[in-house]
């Protein structure tokens, strides 16, 4: 049978995951919480925001791997959450973006079928115009990549998957290095 | 190699806002156990025409939630079809709302885009429904009468390349 076609597959460097589930005020909960990592100069490479099962709020973040815990330390800290908001973090976990050509839903649901036949956990998803972006656990990503290229037809000329430049934000130039 | 670069914005650049009103969103939940079955009826070839501007998922509990964002009319089958199937629990089915959604440079690589764009929505007093930011995407799924209120926030908030 013909594999289906993808655009590309990209995977993340290690990341960890945070997931703040709580009651109410997430409008509240998510600008403090956001701006607490940003004032600590912690990004967020992946965030999702849904209410669940009609009960509760819950905020998946992943930030880097290196972060995990600083940002735990904050998260963790008397007072950041509301009473009721409780804390879930998983320390290694990637995300691999597939670039579909077409039929997004169709291509969702061919990794979903793939990974749990190989028993590769799902923990996140999220999409955007061109992409489908799947967190799993990191020492499962390796693995997740080959049975994307096994049952889907990547382009001859494919970029790398995995990431060869870093970057890193700073509001400084390091002395011995730059002007 | 290391190459260090100085760029500083006044304003976070973005490429622009782009909104997407008139859209249903579902959502539904089906145990960790049975995602298989459930992406088995997501190949099925009449889920295949499908538009979906914007979908997540979030486990919680052994349980992975989605939301969909479908146009209504596509909303509607969506949520009935998948209803028949009895394999996800369907919780909410909102209509109407919106999508406004951007992009920008190094987006996933740089700290301090959720902080501005989330404080944006919350300063102006607007609910979000849901959100999801990957790679370079911020994604931000709102009642459709706020999309106005919310471009014009994050107006304020972002710089619109030229």
């Amino acid at each position: 049978m013909e594999r289906v076609k993808l655009g590309g597959l990209k995977q993340s460097l290690e990341l960890c995951q945070f997931d703040l589930k709580g009651p109410d005020s997430p409008e509240k909960i998510v600008p403090r919480v956001c701006k607490l990592l940003a004032s600590q100069k912690i990004n967020i490479a992946f965030l999702t925001l849904s209410q669940m099962n009609d009960e509760f709020h819950q905020l998946t973040m992943c930030p880097h791997q290196y972060d995990f815990t600083r940002t735990s330390g904050l998260l963790n800290t008397k007072g950041t959450l509301p009473r009721g908001w409780g804390i879930q973090s998983r320390k290694h976990v990637g995300i691999l973006t597939v670039f579909p050509h077409r039929s997004p839903i169709r291509i969702l649901g061919l990794v979903m079928v793939a990974w749990a036949a190989q028993s590769i956990p799902l923990h996140g998803i999220a999409t955007s115009l061109s992409a489908i972006s799947f967190i799993t656990d990191y020492r499962s990503i390796d693995r997740g990549i080959e049975i994307i290229q096994n049952s889907f037809q990547l382009p001859d000329d494919h970029a790398p998957i995995k990431p060869e430049l870093v970057y890193y934000q700073s509001d400084e130039v390091k002395k011995d290095k730059g002007n | 190699m290391e190459t260090i670069a100085v760029y500083w914005e006044s304003r976070i650049k973005t490429y622009g806002f782009q909104r997407m009103p008139g859209l249903a969103l579902i959502e539904l939940s089906c145990p960790v156990g049975t995602i298989k079955s459930l992406g088995e009826i997501l190949t099925h070839d009449d889920m295949q025409a499908l538009r979906a501007p914007f979908i997540a998922a979030q486990e919680s509990d052994r349980e992975l939630s989605f939301i969909f964002c479908l146009p209504e009319r596509e909303g509607k089958g969506f949520h009935a079809s998948l209803e028949q199937t009895r394999i996800p629990t369907s919780h909410r089915y909102v209509y109407p709302v919106g999508i406004i959604f951007f992009h920008g440079p190094h987006f996933g690589d740089r700290y301090g885009i959720a902080d501005a764009a989330f404080s944006a929505i919350s300063k102006a007093g607007i609910q979000l429904i849901a959100s999801g930011c990957a790679s370079s995407s911020v994604y931000l799924i709102l009642a459709q009468d706020d999309l106005d209120r919310a471009e014009e926030a994050l107006t304020k908030a972002f710089e619109v390349a030229a």
